[in-house]
């Protein structure tokens, strides 16, 4: 593990860092869950069984994700600011690895490549090589987006056979017992072009999220943010309009993170109609048109 | 000739100055080229005529022989000896004048046909007055001839020259002046310099100066004006001029100007406005152009028009604050543009009040004006109150009652969010059979007391009938239907049915829906709060005074007071305390968030109880004492049931004792409420819902749907006495057609509701030839499609001529080259590898072996040593529309060449074949039309397009009506290149109309067949789409629009990139709605279409 040596010290910058496998979820990330979310996806990772996570931006999949990395770990005790992550008696370390994957994310970023160093050249292990090692949740985040040639990769790691061929050095890797495959996907907005295919669709679970309803996400709000629950409320019901808003110029809704964005800003002493301004509606859209309309829900909505 | 003629000729000649001899010698062996030795003769005896006229007439003789070669090639020798002649004239009258006519003459008889040298040479004639400075003008005349003739037609030229004429009487310097300005600027004007001519002729009657001014200006300020409205233009300048306006320079400039703001379809409107004063009082036409920049800038075209109406009738009063008016120097003026700016029509917010009200709602609802429902004639009459009928709201279209528009906007908004607030808390969705949540049910029993009371009656009624006579009719009051079982259609309708007066149960029933909404809206939306009450507040101050009321009109207006939030201060009847508190003890159980629309129902059906059974009748004014009734304590059934009682024991006293008091009336609607039409919302749902499950139910039947309207108390509130029987047919008719119900057939008698359009008729059609394609179009007014309503045909363009696009690539074969090598720049950007980056696919041996090199001599190595192929493969489909109606026809700026005379040939048999040649048309045009240079740019893109290897087609469309809407193949999308598509391109000619719409969705088609990673659809036009029929109700634009600007989204979601682009200038204004957030282009200048196509294409394809 790579720790950086970090003495709590005053104007001192404090930062943690992790080898990728290593990443532990240490405390309860706040996870609200809608439906059986939950059940489902203990059940797949007991099973092996990849899981495909559905739903627009910022409803809270990465959040499950974490959540589950850390419910299914569930270390003995979590302590703040705790610099080492030692591993206690009865601790199980399920470590998360997260890649939010891009136009330009190749089947080599991912599974490992030879780097050049003072004596020569040196395999390095790639982030998905590393997660299948060392048994970790691997969280390809807007898989869609990554190369054509990652599939390669995800097929096999996603059977019964769980393996990783890396080619380049000629082995396979069976995989860890506690790794798991996890990919989100957006169906929003992908176009028919960039959708998955359904050979790789076949080999997940698929969980579907929404924005939860206006009570269970005013709560989210509100506890996220920190700002009262009244403005959350007010938040949720906004966040709500919006949505309605989706089929008809905006391409995608206001996301929970917005909501709570704007109320964390409302926290801070900015003036909701400001807030909301700055975080919703100038985030969602350039159209002005579409811009007043939504200022003008946002006015009738706070004060 | 023969020598002794030249002998005898030379002779004449030495006694003339040795100059002369000279220059005839000079060319006689020329001329023999030309002239028969006959016709030598007499060539060379003229000079001589000419040098012999005056004593300095030699040096027009010299001029004379020195041109003859020249102009004896452009002329036969008739005509040649008619010039000379002409010559010989003028040199009779001053020899400068016939050596200007000389000198000028080579360039002109080329230009100007033979049979005008005589009035050309008249026309510098009539310039010449005896006097030194006249012959100097008529000079100058001719030097400038040369470019007139050239670029203006003869005729221009010649009312140009009497132009001249008139001038000179006044003065030779400004006369030489203009005629020289004259030269410059008059080709440029194009068809415009006719009006313009007769615009100058005009002042030089009244004010000459101002001529030269013009000239000066005229180009600058003509550019402003659009081309088909300068001729107006001038023609207004003119009738002024001819009326004694003295700056007609300055009105050009300031009328150019003002125009230049307006946008370019509505100048001709301008114009009808100035020609509408200029009518009346000219003299208000030049401040009235003068003002209408500032006024522009404050107020609306149609606005405007009230504006200029107001100003109109002050003229009429009394001219002199009429003009006052126009120069804005008049409060009256000021006043009414202050008022006109600060209203605001529905148009300009209709597009975010449309998506705030599908925010709120969560429902697809569109946004129409009032105007709109009252013209469907369905029950609304309205025109100014806001309603919804469940999928639309309805605005009023303009809303001045405030001095600010900030003001105005606020009320908009909150009548809007009162409207969708019947949608967002349910006032459509009342059940009769559903509990209430705040108030006990007792509409269910009240229903079966009625029955049974109904069921008694009936039973008395019929042991009557049998007593009796058999005529005696059976209580039609009590709302019974034909077979003495009530048919209630709806819910609400059923609720109603309940109460003896239904007006009034209606009236209770709408003030305390309100009352509900109105407090749902506070709690949950308290960003409106505070616009809001001002609303209410305006509202209340319109209210009428209680105490002025009788009875039960009082207490309903308490009720409506204490809806729009005012609880303090009301006038109570003294003698009525109890049942006031009662009410208002009701009306607030409903202020919770939890009250429903059968809480409403509930509150009504109590309300109405305990007014019905008082009586209407007026109160003295003592009796009103205020009272506070924010908190008249908890609502409880028994105290209700005990007050109940009590007024029943009264009325049943009272019976018989007094008159029956008023009758009843509605209270005054609230303004910012509008129209709340619960009924005929959840008939027209229900219809439609049961056209929809055809078969599961008996339909509706018109007969009954009349008899239900008729029941409703909802139209009694609107329609007028006597007119309820005439319009009930009609309206039941429209619902019906509405909730798309078949009309019956077979009714000729009732007559149908205005017939739309022609086109309406009709109905889908179907595709029975081969190649014919059906599709829907989008009807925005329904917001829905109209099936299967237009035929596309698929044909194939005839061949012509290869030859066009060969020479297209010619002629621009620079920009050819161009583009080319801009195409072949996209190539290699997606195929080559990236070398040296910090991350890639792969290592690159090369800068690998660097690194490694440098590592081992301790260097620290460049990190860079990767490569990456680019990331896009180029996968392009792409189809270009082209427009093919008969508007591409048009000549590009025609002034830039005059197409007359100027290729004439001069040879009488010659020029009778040319003649019949370009009757025919047969001769080659020498001025491009839009749609040649729409054949120019798509030659060069096939062209750039091959190079690339990008899947392409091309086609072009036309058509006339929905049945005919032409698709011609220039390039099928999978047809390679050949030949035949170059022949193709020469016949692309101007059709007839644009039915864009269809053609996009045959385009589509088209493109959803190909297998590519882009696909972009190209649409280039010269102007608006338009077609037979494709218009409805006189909004033929909107229509047209509309349904385009559905075809493109349309091609938007099938993942198809639609681009337009367009050369109307105009385009702008409709090309916003056609397009919405889609791509366009308009382009300024049409000859850069060539140039411009391939450019966009290849940015729009560009590696996203």
């Amino acid at each position: 593990m790579v720790e950086a040596n970090i003495e709590l010290m005053e104007d001192e910058p404090s930062f943690k860092e992790f080898a990728i496998e290593e990443f532990l979820v240490r405390s309860e990330p706040y996870y609200r869950a809608v439906g059986d979310e939950l059940e489902l996806f203990e059940a797949a990772y007991e099973q092996h069984i990849p899981v495909l996570l559905k739903g627009p931006t910022g409803c809270g999949k990465t959040r499950f994700v974490e959540y589950m990395a850390w419910k299914l770990g569930r270390p003995i005790t979590t302590v703040r600011n705790q610099a080492s992550q030692e591993m206690r008696e009865g601790e199980v370390r399920v470590p998360l690895v997260t890649i939010a994957c891009h136009e330009d994310l190749t089947a080599s970023d991912l599974v490992g490549r030879y780097l050049l160093d003072a004596n020569g050249t040196r395999w390095i292990d790639g982030p998905m090589t590393r997660a299948v090692k060392a048994g970790a949740i691997l969280y390809l985040d807007e898989v869609v987006e990554a190369r054509k040639d990652t599939t390669v990769l995800i097929h096999p790691l996603t059977d019964h056979r769980r393996i990783l061929p890396v080619e380049k050095t000629g082995n396979i890797i069976e995989a860890d017992d506690r790794f798991l495959l996890c990919i989100s996907y957006n169906p929003h907005y992908q176009s028919a072009l960039k959708d998955l295919k359904h050979s790789t669709r076949q080999r997940f679970i698929s969980i579907e999220f929404d924005y939860p309803p206006v009570d269970v996400e005013a709560e989210i709000v509100a506890k996220e943010s920190g700002c009262s629950d009244e403005d959350a409320h007010a938040l949720s019901r906004l966040g709500e309009k919006i949505r309605n808003l989706r089929e008809h110029g905006l391409a995608e809704g206001a996301s929970t993170r917005l909501l709570i964005y704007a109320g964390r800003l409302m926290r801070q002493g900015i003036p909701a109609r400001r807030a909301c301004q700055v975080a919703i509606v100038w985030t969602l859209t350039d159209e002005q048109e579409l811009q007043r309309s939504i200022e003008e829900v946002v006015y009738s909505i706070f004060e | 000739m023969t020598n002794t003629a030249t002998g005898e000729l030379l002779a004449e000649l030495s006694k003339l100055p040795p100059a002369v001899t000279e220059a005839y010698e000079a060319v006689a062996e020329a001329m023999g080229d030309s002239f028969s030795d006959e016709e030598l003769a007499l060539w060379a005896r003229e000079g001589v005529a000419i040098g012999t006229q005056t004593v300095r007439s030699w040096e027009s003789a010299v001029e004379y022989y020195r041109v003859s070669p020249e102009v004896a090639r452009s002329l036969a020798f008739a005509s040649f000896m008619q010039w000379a002649r002409c010559g010989t004239y003028l040199s009779q009258d001053s020899p400068t004048l016939a050596v200007a006519f000389f000198k000028a003459s080579p360039t002109i008889v080329t230009n100007l046909r033979p049979q005008y040298i005589p009035r050309w040479a008249g026309l510098g004639r009539s310039l010449y007055k005896g006097t030194w400075k006249s012959s100097t003008l008529a000079a100058r005349f001719f030097e400038v001839s040369p470019d007139l003739v050239r670029n203006l037609p003869f005729w221009d030229v010649e009312v140009f020259a009497s132009l001249i004429e008139a001038l000179s009487y006044k003065s030779y310097d400004v006369a030489a002046e203009c005629l020289v300005l004259g030269r410059d600027v008059l080709p440029g004007m194009g068809r415009e310099r006719e009006a313009f001519l007769s615009m100058s002729r005009a002042l030089t009657d009244t004010s000459w100066r101002e001529v030269k001014a013009c000239l000066e200006m005229a180009p600058r300020a003509l550019q402003h004006v659009e081309e088909g409205q300068t001729g107006r233009f001038l023609r207004l300048g003119e009738r002024l001029a001819k009326m004694g306006l003295r700056d007609t320079s300055r009105f050009l400039y300031d009328g150019a100007q003002a125009l230049s703001h307006v946008s370019a379809g509505s100048q001709g409107h301008i114009l009808d406005l100035c020609e509408g004063l200029l009518a009346t009082t000219p003299d208000a036409v030049p401040p009235f152009l003068k003002s209408l920049d500032p006024v522009l800038n404050r107020i609306t075209l149609p606005q405007l028009d009230q504006w200029y109406q107001q100003g109109v009738e002050l003229l009429n009063e009394n001219p002199e604050s009429g003009i006052a008016f126009f120069k804005i120097e008049s409060n009256t003026s000021e006043a009414m543009l202050e008022t006109l700016s600060s209203s605001l029509d529905l148009e300009r917010v209709k597009g975010i009040m449309r998506l705030y009200t599908r925010a709120l709602s969560g429902a697809n609802i569109e946004v129409m004006s009032t105007e709109e429902l009252v013209r469907r004639q369905i029950g609304w009459v309205d025109q100014d109150t806001a309603s919804t009928d469940g999928t639309k709201v309805y605005l009023p279209p303009m809303i001045d009652n405030y001095n600010d528009k900030s003001q105005n906007f606020a009320w908009f908004k909150v009548v809007a969010t009162h409207q969708v607030s019947h949608l967002e808390f349910g006032s459509f969705e009342f059940e009769f059979d559903r509990p209430a949540n705040v108030f006990d049910d007792r509409r269910i029993a009240m229903e079966e007391s009625i029955q049974a009371r109904m069921e008694a009656i009936r039973t008395a009624a019929v042991e009557n009938l049998l007593v009796q006579d058999m005529n005696v009719s059976v209580g039609p009051e009590m709302g019974e239907g034909p077979g003495g079982t009530m048919r209630v259609y709806t819910d609400i309708g059923r609720f109603l049915a309940l109460f003896e007066d239904r007006r009034m149960a209606f009236d209770l029933f709408s003030v305390l829906e309100d009352c509900r909404l109105d407090y749902r809206i506070k709690t949950d939306y308290p960003g409106i709060r505070r616009p809001a009450l001002d609303v209410q507040g305006d509202a209340l101050a319109q209210r009428p005074r209680v105490e002025e009321l009788p009875l039960q009109e009082a207490l309903i207006e308490l009720l409506v007071h204490m809806s729009l939030d005012r609880f303090e201060g009301l006038l109570v009847p003294q003698e009525y305390r109890e049942e006031a508190y009662m009410l208002a003890r009701i009306m607030h159980r409903l202020r919770t968030i939890r009250a429903s629309i059968e809480d409403t129902a509930e509150a009504s059906l109590r309300a109405y109880e305990i007014i019905s059974r008082l009586q209407n009748q007026q109160q003295p004014e003592d009796e009103y004492q205020p009272e506070d009734l924010d908190d008249p304590g908890e609502f409880s059934e028994e105290e209700y049931e005990a007050l109940l009682d009590k007024l029943q024991a009264q009325m049943d006293e009272q019976q018989g004792e007094q008159g029956e008091g008023d009758p009843y009336e509605s209270p005054e609607p609230v303004e910012y409420r509008g129209d709340f039409k619960p009924e005929m919302v959840q008939l027209l749902t229900k219809l439609q819902m049961d056209q929809s499950q055809m078969g599961d139910a008996e339909p509706m039947t018109q007969e009954e749907l009349e008899q239900l309207l008729q029941d409703s108390a909802e139209l009694e509130l609107d329609a007028q006495e006597g007119d309820v029987d005439q319009s009930m047919a009609m309206f039941a008719q429209n619902i019906m057609k509405e909730a798309g119900v078949p009309p019956p057939s077979n009714d000729p008698g009732r007559g149908y509701g205005p017939i739309l359009h022609d086109d309406d008729a009709g109905g889908e059609l179907e595709a029975l030839e081969p190649k014919t394609y059906v599709y829907d179009e989008w009807d925005f007014r329904a917001n829905d499609y109209k099936p299967r309503w237009c035929i596309v045909k698929e044909k194939i363009l005839d061949e012509g001529d290869v030859n066009f696009y060969n020479d297209s690539l010619r002629n621009y074969s620079s920009l050819l080259a161009h583009i080319k090598r801009q195409f072949e720049l996209i190539m290699p950007e997606t195929w080559r590898k990236t070398y040296r980056l910090i991350d890639g696919e792969d290592i690159d041996l090369n800068s690998a072996l660097e690194a490694w090199a440098d590592l081992r001599m301790n260097v620290p190595p460049d990190e860079k040593i990767y490569w990456r192929r680019n990331r896009v493969e180029r996968d392009v489909a792409v189809v270009f529309l082209l427009d093919m109606s008969a508007s591409t026809a048009e000549a590009i700026d025609e002034g830039r060449h005059s197409v007359d005379d100027r290729d004439a040939p001069d040879d009488p048999v010659e020029y009778m074949v040319w003649l019949r040649r370009r009757r025919e048309g047969l001769v080659r045009r020498h001025y491009k039309r839009i749609i040649d240079l729409e054949r120019e740019s798509c030659a060069l893109l096939i062209n750039a397009l091959e190079s690339i290897g990008d899947t392409y087609g091309i086609y072009g469309f036309s058509g006339y009506g929905r049945e005919n809407v032409e698709f011609y193949v220039i390039k099928d999308i999978e047809e390679q290149f050949n030949d035949k598509i170059k022949r193709r391109i020469d016949k692309v000619t101007p059709l007839h109309a644009t039915r864009m719409g269809s053609a996009i969705r045959h385009a589509i088609t088209k493109l959803e067949n190909q297998d590519a990673a882009t696909k972009i659809m190209f649409l280039i036009s010269d102007g608006r789409p338009q077609d037979r029929g494709y218009s409805r109700e006189g909004v033929e634009k909107e229509y047209a629009v509309h349904d385009t600007h559905q075809a493109l989204v349309e091609a938007k979601r099938k993942e198809i990139t639609p681009f337009c682009l367009t050369v109307d200038k105009a385009g702008h204004d409709y090309l916003k709605t056609m397009c919405g957030d889609l791509n366009y282009e308009v382009l300024d200048d049409i000859w850069a279409l060539p140039e411009r196509l391939p450019m966009l294409y290849r940015s729009l394809t560009m590696v996203r």
